[in-house]
């Protein structure tokens, strides 16, 4: 091989691998399955399993939000999907919900995927029907509510509200 | 008097002409075969910085504990000190000629891939050291003093390549020896409750707290020994200077 051609090799394969190295040590894949859903985002070829999301769907409008919640990690593993994000967060919010209290621990589990699905797609709308809370911002102030404490929680017409 | 003046003066020679000289020193170096000169191509270009990129990738790799899940750990600082320090060292002892390798009589594409696989060989070197010192705690700071405590002293010392070269492994291994042997069989498994750790093997237990141990599968001394040895043969194959 002509020594030029060698040269160029070597320049292409040190620049490529410290490329992918960079890439590597920034993604922190933690396995090879991983590194392929990781190197799709990067390349701009990543798409969520749609027969996933919509076993998560069945699940949540059976109110399996668990099982749902499980589903939609299988269907969005980078969490990058802002519709499959906010079922996430919404099932937090129906699952925490309690006509006397709400569960803390899901409030702000789900208060961190709305602020996710926020900033994934700030101008975000539900088209799905059933749904009472159509936007991430109206749900982030639901979980931001239901978090506090103050004098209208000890309202006894508070017992009347629905679950949206 | 110079020596062509005095033998002007004896000589009876008329009307004639001065002509000078230089003096000429003619190298015969054995001439090398086109095959010779691509396998040297071939190795100085690719394989060497194959080998020192293989090295960068997998220096800050670990598998955890308890699902061998894959762990990429960035080099502190000081590993990058410790890098440069070790370069200036092969350059002051004569195992890399700078010169022979980035000069301005040389044609811009050979300054860039000398540059290119020098690169490799700083990233590898940070990545090497990245390995073999401990993570955190008291051990960290141990280890790193005893590193630069070597790589200062050496600074100073008169070195051939070759003696760099050994002294090199003997500090890599004891290093590799110190954290995937000794330290590793300080280290408690995580398996079990803390109580039930404690009471199984306190003393494993007393040092992995103590010396806040970090828990990595079985297999990343595998793969840090390979590491080491990959950082060693291309040390080995790295050319004093790309000039022919």
């Amino acid at each position: 091989m002509n020594e030029n051609y060698s040269q160029i090799l070597c320049i292409a394969l040190v620049v490529a691998g410290l490329i992918f190295i960079s890439f590597l040590y920034t993604t922190e894949p933690k396995t090879f399955a991983e590194v392929a859903t990781k190197s799709q985002v990067v390349v701009g070829t990543y798409e969520i399993n749609k027969e996933e999301q919509a076993r998560g769907l069945t699940q949540f409008r059976a109110e399996d939000f668990a099982g749902a919640r499980a589903a939609f990690d299988r269907a969005d593993p980078e969490k990058r999907d802002a519709g499959t994000q906010f079922y996430v967060a919404y099932s937090y919010y129906r699952q925490g919900w309690g006509r006397f209290s709400n569960d803390d621990a899901l409030f702000t589990s789900g208060l961190a995927v709305a602020n996710s699905v926020v900033v994934l797609d700030p101008n975000f709308r539900t088209t799905d029907a059933a749904l009472g809370i159509k936007t991430a911002t109206e749900l982030k102030t639901e979980f931001e509510e239901g978090l506090k404490i103050t004098a209208s929680d000890f309202n006894p017409m508070r017992l009347t509200r629905e679950r949206k | 008097m110079t020596k062509t003046e005095e033998s002007i003066d004896k000589s009876d020679v008329t009307d004639a002409e001065i002509i000078e000289i230089e003096e000429q020193t003619i190298i015969r170096a054995p001439k090398r075969s086109s095959s010779e000169v691509k396998t040297a191509s071939w190795v100085n270009y690719l394989i060497v910085p194959a080998i020192f990129l293989a090295v960068t990738l997998l220096g800050g790799f670990r598998l955890g504990a308890v699902d061998s899940a894959f762990i990429f750990l960035k080099p502190a600082l000081v590993c990058l000190v410790f890098s440069a320090l070790t370069l200036v060292l092969y350059a002051r002892s004569g195992l890399i000629d700078i010169e022979g390798w980035i000069s301005q009589d040389q044609p811009m594409l050979t300054n860039a891939s000398s540059i290119a696989i020098l690169i490799t060989l700083f990233t590898a070197t940070v990545q090497l050291y990245s390995s073999l010192l401990p993570e955190q705690g008291l051990t960290f700071w141990v280890v790193g003093f005893c590193f630069f405590w070597t790589i200062w002293n050496n600074l100073f010392a008169e070195f051939d390549p070759k003696r760099l070269l050994r002294s090199m492994v003997g500090l890599f291994g004891l290093a590799f020896v110190v954290k995937y042997l000794v330290l590793t069989n300080l280290t408690a498994a995580p398996e079990g409750s803390w109580w039930q750790r404690l009471f199984e093997n306190p003393g494993k237990e007393a040092f992995t707290w103590l010396l806040d141990l970090p828990r990595y599968s079985a297999g990343t001394g595998y793969i840090q020994f390979f590491t080491l040895s990959l950082y060693l043969i291309g040390l080995f194959l790295l050319p004093r200077s790309l000039r022919r």
